[in-house]
């Protein structure tokens, strides 16, 4: 509408324009409103006071963030999603970029194996999640295959360590498929000239991946970093699922999301203690992806 | 126009807020009228994990009660076992709590506190049926602090002790001579961790709360402000299952375990014990039929001589809009022909006023499910609801995770009830 003849409808148009925008962003807004800003600006609110889940609590300032200064619940919690992105996010990088390569040639068959590694992504965390928890069992698949191997049974889930890593396990499992699929639309881009050129230079396989197609990708790498490293560390399912609620013995490989969980919820929950803790992982996540980006510009700078 | 504009982004503010100003607050104390009116209209009754098994024996009582009460209508819920705590939450604090609810006394509790449930002294309707429970089960939902009645006493619950025979036998015990006192239990257990070079564990969990209340700790002060399970006694429970857990007698995952999961451990034969209730029979002939041809029944290990019972309420929401049926139906649900009728579809037990002195109860007709109910019962004339009634869910882990530390070596048994009485009683200041 805009373009044609603006001059001769000027005056409808313009009358209508300042509502009828907003009448078109309405639904959206509305629920935009209703199930992400409300419920994100009333956390933000109940982490100043001392709510509980059935009685309406009273401004108490910042005691809950003072509080958490001083819970060791929160910093062994802080140190395991801590982990959990050290751990997880280099090899969510790195290995669905393989994959991708592995699975971009054009062979007859290679669908299946695509959707294969694709499907991982799709099954429901909590199946996949208990899967593995029967797999890794003391008496489950993996242990007894190690027997009859002759070696002792590991406790992958009752040492503290073991269990955080199989539960990063599982999540590097269950997202390579994803991020594969990220990895394929980036190298759908690569110029094919550039890896003819490179390997008339005389460039290997290793030597065409490392200043070919890794620098054509590297934009999608930092994506996968940032988007890797923020689910990462608002974990639960995979932890939950391996550690039991206590969060592993002693509690020592809860999370900061099963923190929340742990102190926000059932009948006695403390929600503003939980509201708290859960305004910190918002500002450390942004933290998190406002360092990735940077870094991504300042890579580009330099190149 | 630029009024349009504001007018329009107001609706827009107003019509996201709206609907939830309902949410979130379930603590107005609209408790109108008591429930002597008329016994009529719509009323939801939820239960805890009972469809499954009892699915026709609620719809016949529900059917009675409307056919006895007619214009009243009864709509049932049932909610699963696990996560009962946080639907619960999620419907108190949505305003959505049914009419009726099965509660434990430990979750009444907060309800009580944010005053969701009826005061059954201080409602005349309900106040009369006092007499027709054991006083015992009538003043399970008391609460420090908070005089009054939150709930009526519904069944109660005590469980044996099962044990797996096979392997009591592999471990060369004597299949028919299970342990009966704390000595005996820590002393099989080693001997079955020593014999099996710790393939098979004889316990799934950590000791909770009522099993330092059955070891005989006091777990709770005298004057009901704090609690006190890191007494001598409590120690020495804790330093005898460090003993166990240090020889694998305790499984490896008993650590993070749950009941749920501990249960799982049991059916598949990697440990040898595991508590339990009648309900759990039922689930070893469906699910594990080689293990019920082994299954050995014992009574409770205690050293108090009191056996710990579980004890389930139905509170009356103090918001119904229907309370008088309300009353009337947890009041019907809980009467002694209905508890009865129930004691005989499972092993539970009523806590209604003589009725475990029914021959069902007293007499012996040699078979072992006989043996097993008016053994309970007996106990059951003596039994205590061990778990405080303020112990939270964010207590029993803190308990927990003090137990494995305590464990692990990382504190002394001392040390760990120290800090896991400092958590509990922090928790409960706050609450």
């Amino acid at each position: 509408m805009a373009l044609s003849s603006p001059a001769r409808r000027g005056s409808r148009v313009r009358r209508q324009l300042p509502t009828s925008p907003w009448l078109f962003a309405a639904p959206g807004l509305l629920v935009t409103a209703a199930f992400v800003l409300y419920p994100f600006v009333s956390t933000v609110v109940n982490s100043f006071t001392d709510r509980r889940t059935l009685i309406p609590g009273h401004f108490v300032g910042l005691a809950n963030y003072r509080e958490m200064l001083h819970d060791d619940a929160f910093w062994i919690a802080l140190r395991n999603s801590t982990l959990y992105v050290l751990g997880v996010v280099p090899a969510l990088v790195v290995l669905p970029l393989l994959l991708a390569l592995l699975v971009q040639k054009h062979i007859p068959g290679i669908a299946f194996f695509r959707s294969a590694f694709y499907t991982p992504v799709v099954a429901s965390i909590v199946v996949v999640g208990l899967i593995w928890v029967w797999l890794l069992d003391e008496r489950g698949l993996v242990n007894s295959l190690l027997e009859t191997l002759g070696a002792s049974p590991v406790g992958f889930l009752s040492d503290q360590w073991l269990i955080l890593l199989s539960a990063m396990t599982v999540t590097v499992w269950k997202g390579l498929g994803y991020y594969m699929i990220v990895y394929l639309a980036a190298l759908a881009n690569v110029p094919r000239e550039l890896h003819e050129a490179a390997a008339v230079d005389g460039a290997g396989a290793v030597r065409r991946f490392l200043s070919v197609t890794v620098p054509a990708v590297r934009s999608t790498m930092v994506l996968v970093a940032a988007l890797a490293a923020v689910s990462a560390f608002k974990v639960f399912s995979e932890v939950y699922l391996m550690a039991g609620p206590t969060g592993g013995p002693a509690g020592e490989d809860t999370t900061l999301v099963m923190l929340v969980q742990r102190s926000g919820t059932g009948l006695s929950g403390r929600v503003g203690y939980a509201s708290a803790i859960s305004v910190v992982v918002f500002v450390i996540t942004v933290v998190l992806m406002l360092l990735v980006l940077r870094a991504d510009r300042k890579d580009e700078t330099q190149a | 126009m630029r009024i349009s504009r504001r007018t329009l982004a107001t609706a827009v503010a107003v019509a996201a807020l709206l609907p939830l100003s309902a949410c979130g607050s379930g603590n107005d104390d609209s408790s109108s009228g008591d429930a002597s009116g008329k016994i009529e209209g719509n009323i939801t009754f939820q239960t805890w994990n009972l469809r499954a098994n009892f699915k026709s024996y609620f719809e016949g009582v529900i059917a009675d009660f409307e056919q006895k009460y007619p214009g009243t209508h009864v709509k049932w819920v049932d909610q699963p076992a696990e996560g009962y705590a946080d639907k619960l939450s999620a419907e108190a604090a949505g305003g959505t709590l049914p009419d009726v609810v099965n509660v434990s006394p430990d979750l009444a509790a907060p309800l009580a506190k944010a005053g969701l449930a009826l005061d059954l002294d201080k409602d005349k309707a309900a106040a009369k049926y006092k007499s027709e429970y054991l006083p015992g089960a009538w003043s399970s939902t008391d609460i420090p602090g908070l005089p009054g009645t939150w709930a009526f006493p519904w069944y109660l619950n005590t469980g044996p002790l099962f044990y797996n025979k096979a392997l009591f036998k592999e471990a060369g015990l004597n299949p028919d001579q299970p342990p009966k006192t704390y000595a005996d239990l820590f002393k099989d257990g080693l001997q079955i961790a020593e014999k099996t070079d710790g393939k098979v564990a004889t316990l799934a969990n950590v000791p909770a709360i009522e099993d330092f209340g059955r070891y005989g700790v006091q777990l709770v002060n005298k004057e009901g402000t704090g609690f006190a399970f890191n007494d001598a006694k409590g120690v020495e429970l804790l330093t005898k299952y460090k003993e166990l857990y240090d020889a694998k007698a305790l499984d490896p995952q008993a650590l993070t375990a749950t009941p749920e999961s501990a249960g799982r451990k049991f059916l598949t034969g990697a440990v040898a014990m595991n508590p339990g209730s009648a309900l759990d029979l039922k689930n070893f002939k469906t699910q594990a039929p080689s293990l019920y041809k082994n299954i050995g029944i014992t009574d409770q290990i205690t050293s108090t001589g009191h056996v710990n019972m579980y004890v389930q309420n139905l509170m009356v929401n103090a918001q119904s809009k229907q309370k008088p049926a309300a009353v009337a139906f947890a009041h019907f649900v809980t009467d002694a022909k209905n508890q009865m009728a129930f004691a005989k579809q499972v092993a539970i037990f009523p806590s209604t006023a003589g009725s475990l002195k029914d021959p069902y109860f007293t007499k012996e007709d040699g078979t072992d499910e006989t043996r097993v109910r008016v053994a309970a019962a007996k106990s059951l004339k003596t039994a205590v609801n061990y778990t405080p009634v303020l112990f939270s869910d964010q207590m029993k882990t803190a308990l927990q995770q003090e137990v494995a530390k305590a464990l692990q070596g990382k504190e002394s048994p001392k040390q760990a009830l120290d800090n896991a009485v400092k958590a509990c009683d922090q928790l409960l200041k706050q609450g």
